[in-house]
């Protein structure tokens, strides 16, 4: 029997979520808070994690952090922002080894759940606000964060489609925050912001590994039991959004490859029933080696060395991805698009749907063997408020059949094509 | 203490295969291994006597090229068993693996068929060139690829290690069926490879499968593959290279050309791991260097640094991007030269042996990285589980004489990437 994550309460509302294991070398913490993604948030959210990670009260230098790190033993402390459909999500991991492989059996537990409370409740602050000296080189030092996703083509088309897309809408907003921001930035006001979401929004903590359930329950309320405000709610997710035309966008540099990126709505996100079919026609479509893209544009056409399609399940947005030849940029866009109207009318052979579902299954069964992903599986249940096990996931992937892709598919609409292509490059 | 158990057996015809037992794991992996890399492309096939030069790439497209057979892909096999594969290739090896949660003997045997089943055809090579180019272009657009492998160029004069692992544009161009067999059948012989298996599974069935599938083959003792390498010479090649390319700030990769070469098993390995504790010791961020730098505005948290040491040839990277590259350089080797007037401290020597020691437990997490671990220090002759015991074996007086021999920047090359021009 799959053994799942036991959720209780905190007294100010905090959720924690314990899985006892033996089978990781690991014990690993994860902590989030929430946040809507919104125009005027976005960078002081996105900021965050970057003033965060540079020390605390008991840690004033971030080279005393990476010390006392080291002495637990390599624990790795790290934070980062997630964004999940519209919502922004603020992430502190401490991953810890167990006590058996190491010298004397030393648990680190409770010392690694100090380091976390230190950076997460304990910032170092002066007049009020974040070290001045700390905040002004992490303001370079995002807006250079910002500035490289440029550097990274195939991740850059990607969110470049996304932007284009959802002008206007808060998903278009990137997970960095926006440069034109960064200089107003403020210390005080920063801190001020960061305390008031730690009184009022969501906040839910992970730990699985080698723990005995009651003890860290007992651990964590006796750390992290500060007093909190009733509960903010985050707004939803915006799914309805009609396309009136599909939109067309160009974007030269000087580059070897050019990148398509294919951005599509589907109305369907993980709350819906028929989430599952949409999985699955997304894995026909362009799921893997033995998916329509795969097949199609690499395979027969020699267009791409990659190519696929994946959806993000909390905006039910889909992005087709691929890295080809300037020049056969017409082409490849007329086979991607033959291959998602096969998926459309249900043209799907026996060995494309079921080499989907049994790839799909593999990869659910195989989040059971990281931490991480296990994590990050149960979180994704708990934001739109479905307990569902990694089984239960599988059985629905079992029943979908045929017509039920089709039927998802139906609604599956084109809004944006991307295209990053050479300079001196000309369309006809 | 790291609480796992290494199986092994070599078969008849000379296939040395290595089970690791991961209780509780859904997953099973299993990596097959040749010690063929984009490095041996001169050499005498055995029962030849003169030797064979190939172009440029030619392991890396043959490891393409095994996925295809006579009825298609193989890819589609994996998929009917709902396991996903896949294949790399890099300066020393090639390593075809597969992952799957059910049917694990079915996709263990299909492994062990594909590779030692190859169908080259002129045609199917020919449809290959079109995809292994947009790999290659795919790479050219990557800053992080391209001031590596420039830096490399700058290394060497002649050791292969300079050329890149999928070769060339225009050296694919001259792969063709006859050299692809050559190549297949000089260094696809059982000897000259590894099986490494891992995952919940029984251990002996496992080694029966594996007895049963290869033995089927006959395959004759095959005589030793003379690999001809280059005389590389100490010097480096050239002390600066600096290339434009689309990116949004200048990236740069200082490396430092390792002459201490020759060693293999245990000897490779000390010097390998002790390497890693000295270039955490100077540049980790734990260290005084890192946050001078960081302080400096000349770098961040994408600061990296590595040790890639392997028989005939080492090196070490300092790898950033930087809004300074001449200063970052500057400072580098001021740092590197503060060291050679003073000696290093007991206490970070021994912080950073215990970060190493978790670090290596961590990673037994996860199954690819075991498997990653493993092969890739098995053709050196290394045993990765020996690591503790190697790491209990190195000195603080091993890291202070490996810091003379490695940081010397006598024997150093600065490998830049600017930016076309200032992007908004």
């Amino acid at each position: 029997m799959e053994k799942i994550f036991t959720k209780k309460v905190l007294d100010n509302g905090i959720n924690v979520y314990l899985l006892p294991t033996d089978k990781f070398k690991t014990t690993n913490i994860k902590v989030f808070i929430y946040q809507n993604l919104e125009n005027n948030l976005v960078t002081k959210t996105a900021f965050l994690p970057f003033i965060l990670r540079r020390g605390s009260f008991r840690f004033p230098t971030t080279q005393q952090l990476m010390r006392h790190l080291d002495n637990l033993y390599g624990a790795s402390f790290g934070t980062d922002v997630l964004k999940k459909g519209e919502q922004h999500i603020l992430q502190f991991r401490l991953d810890l080894v167990n006590s058996n492989f190491l010298p004397d059996n030393v648990n680190l537990l409770e010392e690694g759940l100090d380091v976390l409370k230190e950076m997460i409740l304990n910032p170092l602050t002066e007049n009020g606000g974040f070290k001045k000296e700390y905040f002004e080189q992490e303001k370079k030092i995002l807006m250079r964060h910002i500035q490289s996703l440029f550097d990274n083509k195939m991740q850059y088309a990607i969110e470049r489609c996304f932007q284009e897309m959802c002008k206007g809408e808060r998903f278009s907003l990137y997970k960095y925050g926006r440069l034109e921001d960064i200089d107003e930035l403020d210390a005080s006001e920063l801190y001020t912001y960061y305390k008031d979401m730690l009184l009022r929004n969501p906040i839910d903590i992970y730990v699985t590994g080698k723990l005995d359930e009651e003890q860290t329950y007992r651990l964590i309320q006796e750390k992290f039991g500060f007093e909190r405000h009733s509960g903010e709610k985050l707004k939803p997710t915006l799914i309805d959004k009609d396309v009136e035309k599909v939109k067309e966008v160009i974007e030269k540099h000087e580059i070897s490859q050019g990148k398509i990126s294919l951005g599509l709505r589907t109305y369907t996100t993980y709350g819906d029933d028929d989430y599952y079919a949409l999985l699955m026609a997304s894995g026909v479509l362009g799921g893997g080696p033995h998916s329509k893209l795969f097949q199609n544009v690499r395979e027969k056409a020699s267009l791409a060395y990659y190519i696929f399609s994946k959806v993000e399940k909390f905006k039910g947005v889909m992005i087709i991805s691929s890295g080809i030849e300037f020049k056969n940029y017409k082409k490849a866009l007329d086979i991607i698009k033959e291959q998602l109207n096969d998926v459309k009318r249900g043209s799907i052979t026996e060995q494309e749907l079921e080499g989907t579902r049994k790839s799909i299954i593999n990869s659910l069964k195989e989040t059971a063997d990281s931490p991480g992903a296990l994590i990050s599986f149960y979180q994704d249940g708990a934001i739109i408020g479905k307990q569902e096990t990694i089984e239960d996931f599988i059985e629905k992937i079992s029943r979908v059949g045929i017509s039920d892709i089709k039927r998802v598919s139906e609604k599956i609409t084109l809004d944006t094509i991307y295209f990053l292509t050479n300079k001196g490059v000309e369309f006809s | 203490m790291i609480g796992e158990k290494l199986y092994h057996k070599k078969m008849k015809n000379g296939l040395n295969v290595y089970v690791l037992h991961k209780k509780g794991y859904n997953k099973k992996y299993a990596v097959f291994a040749t010690h063929y890399g984009s490095i041996d492309n001169k050499f005498v096939v055995p029962g030849e006597t003169e030797p064979l030069e190939v172009p440029e790439g030619i392991a890396h497209f043959l490891e393409h090229k095994l996925f295809e057979e006579e009825f298609g892909n193989i890819f589609d096999k994996f998929a009917d068993l709902g396991a996903s594969a896949n294949a790399y290739t890099n300066y020393t090896y090639t390593a075809y693996l597969f992952s799957c949660t059910s049917r694990f003997e079915e996709n263990l045997n299909l492994l062990l068929d594909f590779v030692q089943r190859p169908y080259f055809t002129k045609e199917n090579v020919e449809k290959e060139k079109g995809i292994i180019e947009q790999e290659l272009r795919m790479y050219q657009d990557d800053p992080h690829w391209s001031v590596l492998h420039n830096l490399l160029q700058s290394l060497y004069r002649l050791h292969p290690i300079r050329i890149d692992i999928g070769g060339t544009v225009e050296s694919i161009q001259k792969i063709d069926v006859e050299t692809l067999y050559k190549c297949y059948e000089t260094f696809y012989h059982p000897e000259n490879m590894v099986l490494f298996i891992v995952g919940d599974f029984d251990v002996i069935r496992v080694f029966e499968l594996v007895e049963k599938n290869i033995s089927k083959r006959e395959y004759k003792p095959r005589g030793k593959i003379t690999r001809i390498y280059p005389e590389e010479s100490k010097e480096i090649n050239q002390k600066k290279v600096t290339k434009r390319m689309s990116v949004s700030r200048p990236l740069v990769n200082i490396g430092f050309k390792d002459n201490n070469n020759g060693f293999r098993g245990r000897d490779l390995f000390k010097k390998i791991v002790t390497s890693e504790i000295l270039l955490h010791m100077l540049f980790g961020k734990s260290s005084e260097l890192f946050w001078k730098l960081y302080d400096d505005d000349l770098i961040d948290d994408n600061f990296d640094f590595d040790y890639e040491g392997n028989v005939d040839y080492g090196f070490a990277i300092i790898g950033t991007p930087t809004r300074d590259p001449d200063k970052l350089h500057a400072k580098l080797l001021e740092g590197i030269e503060y060291y050679r007037k003073k000696s290093f401290e007991k206490d970070d020597y021994i912080r950073t042996k215990n970060m190493v020691t978790g670090n290596y437990i961590k990673g037994f997490n996860s199954l690819e990285f075991i498997s990653m671990l493993f092969v890739g220090n098995y053709f050196k002759q290394i045993n990765v589980l020996d690591f503790i015991e190697v790491l209990g074996e190195i000195t603080f007086e091993d890291v202070e004489k490996r810091f003379y021999e490695l940081l010397n920047p006598d024997y150093h090359s600065c490998s830049v990437i600017e930016p076309i021009s200032t992007k908004s």
